[in-house]
């Protein structure tokens, strides 16, 4: 079986003037149909360029790029166009017309398909429902919130019942209650229809909030990809132990990009202590990392902990939420000095379903 | 002063000014328009770009903005001649009237649809639009406040250049501003000539500026 999007040996190339620039190299994944595939790398990582080359609006200057088999080099501009039509896309910056109303911009995409006016109105309203907007079909976009807008520019992309939507930042320029909401949406989508979503961010929130595979793009390169489970749990790579483990996203990390970056990628991959300044303040010498898996039991597991082993942690970082009654997220704990201690509190963390590794 | 005769002929003078600016806006845009659409399509910006294409009608663009009207309009007398059939007269004036708009339309068309956003050009190929949709339904739809305005402003031009014919018999207000006020001295003929144009072009920014207010979708 083809994969709905496959990337072989990308690589990219901006040529200016006097100069070149490798935007992305070497870059392989695959996407499998229905999959929520977050992309996640700082600002001029090369994400954006990256999901421009998966339907050709950047034209790839090495490698393949294919969906559900067909290599996009292969087509001509007319077949290169009717496929678009199958990849919708939305934008940070939502990129409505904004001399037409909210349904004349959902029935551009099928008009532009020649689609006939009154079917192209009759769709356009199934999806004003779909993103619940029903209301504002008259409306024009400079009359709607960024959350309004983002919504006509997803019904605008599903017009045509694309297999494929790409989401460049889509949830950048909201805020995190609309980001939320947004985000529900496309999980909701992708459920009802089976649609493959492929996210671009620099938000490991929203790549933990609906995503189940990602990829993670540093410099031009693919660092680490993986299930968000795998990723999430045991970070390999050095970018990747950044933005799990100290809970950064990676524009944060642009400041101390000296000692990263230089080096190949493949050499960033040690297990070498990835803490900043602010945790090497704290006393303890064993930290451990802990996350909640889906197999943790329903109990208060470290308030437990404390009270059956008599001793304190610290808890260097927590990051837990609530669902459905069951703690998700990760935590650092510091532990007392009593190596016995330790082992016996890393065992008891293990034996109520936590995935357990030393920091 | 003013008898019968004189106000007849001003009247006559407004019909002859609007008759050359209307037709002169109206083919200078028949000209102006897919002049200005294909600078700004193979701009380096564009969505075709074509250097070589862009560099060739940006000089000619550029040469026939430098040619003074008046000189143009001499110059160009056996083009005239062969278009309308003599030199002089109002529909004569037209002919160098919309060389002369011609190009300065292009630049305005050109700049209106460079003002579109990118991304919104970008939205409309990840749809799968070809360019001449794209032109068609993306650049000039969403230019529109921005070319109505570039329509108001080029009326303007051509009515102060519409004057200007009447130093070479090209009739209209300007025509008998420049017989009677210039030639004969009288200076209340001319004054109320003058305020007339006046009047006109404020009509014309008005009407242009209102227009493109009520259809903006931006506002509000």
């Amino acid at each position: 079986m083809n994969y709905m999007v496959e990337v072989q040996g990308l690589r990219k190339v901006f040529r200016t003037r006097d100069s070149e620039v490798e935007a992305l190299s070497d870059i392989n994944l695959q996407v499998e149909r229905g999959d929520i595939y977050g992309i996640i790398g700082m600002s001029g990582a090369g994400k954006s360029t990256l999901v421009r080359c998966l339907n050709y609006l950047e034209v790839p200057t090495e490698g393949r790029v294919l969906i559900e088999g067909q290599d996009l080099r292969d087509l001509s501009p007319r077949d290169l166009r009717r496929l678009r039509s199958n990849i919708g896309m939305i934008f940070q910056g939502f990129n409505l017309l904004m001399q037409k109303s909210v349904i004349d911009n959902i029935c551009f995409p099928l008009l532009i398909q020649g689609m006939k006016k009154d079917q192209a109105v009759q769709r356009a309203r199934e999806l004003l429902k779909t993103v619940d907007l029903s209301e504002k079909e008259r409306a024009f976009p400079a009359q709607l919130s960024g959350g309004q807008k983002q919504r006509v520019a997803i019904a605008r992309a599903l017009a045509s019942k694309p297999g494929i939507l790409l989401c460049d930042e889509a949830t950048s320029a909201l805020d995190p209650q609309t980001t939320a909401s947004i985000l529900a949406l496309l999980k909701k989508i992708n459920e009802e229809t089976g649609i493959t979503i492929i996210i671009i961010t620099h938000q490991m929130s929203v790549v933990r909030e609906i995503c189940n595979r990602v990829a993670i793009i540093e410099k031009g390169h693919l660092v680490e990809n993986g299930t968000v489970e795998e990723v999430f749990t045991h970070p390999k790579s050095k970018a990747a132990r950044r933005m799990v483990i100290e809970g950064r996203d990676p524009d944060e990390l642009a400041d101390e990009e000296t000692d990263f970056g230089k080096n190949s990628p493949a050499a960033q991959q040690g297990q070498d202590s990835v803490f900043g300044k602010e945790m090497d303040l704290l006393h303890e010498k064993r930290r451990i990392r802990i996350v909640y898996t889906k197999n943790s039991s329903f109990e208060p597991v470290i308030g437990n902990m404390v009270l059956r082993f008599g001793i304190p942690v610290n808890i260097l970082r927590a990051d837990t939420k609530d669902v459905a009654g069951v703690a998700r997220g990760d935590m650092i704990l510091g532990l007392p000095d009593d190596v016995q201690v330790q082992e016996n509190m890393i065992q008891y963390l293990l034996d109520r379903g936590l995935a357990v590794e030393d920091v | 002063m003013f008898t019968k005769e004189v106000i007849d002929m001003i009247i006559l003078g407004i019909g002859q000014t609007l008759y050359m600016v209307v037709l002169s806006t109206l083919f200078g845009y028949v000209l102006g328009l897919p002049w200005g659409i294909a600078l700004a399509v193979t701009n380096k910006e564009g969505i075709r770009p074509n250097a070589p294409f862009y560099r060739v009608m940006d000089f000619i663009t550029n040469i026939m903005r430098s040619i003074p009207f008046l000189i143009l309009l001499i110059l160009i007398i056996p083009l005239t001649k062969l278009i309308v059939g003599k030199s002089y007269g109002s529909t004569a004036t037209i002919v160098p009237l919309v060389i002369s708009a011609a190009p300065f339309i292009a630049r305005m068309v050109e700049s209106s649809l460079m003002e579109v956003d990118p991304g919104v050009i970008e939205a409309a190929e990840s749809m799968g639009a070809d360019a001449f949709t794209i032109i068609t339904k993306v650049l000039l739809v969403e230019a529109r406040v921005s070319l109505l305005v570039g329509v108001t402003i080029c009326f303007g031009t051509i009515l102060g250049y519409s004057a200007m014919a009447g130093a070479v018999g090209g009739g209209g207000l300007g025509d008998i501003a420049i017989r009677y006020g210039y030639h004969r001295y009288q200076a209340d003929i001319m004054i109320v000539t003058v305020i007339l144009l006046v009047i006109l072009q404020q009509i014309f920014q008005y009407a242009g500026m209102f227009l493109s207010n009520r259809i903006d979708r931006r506002r509000v």
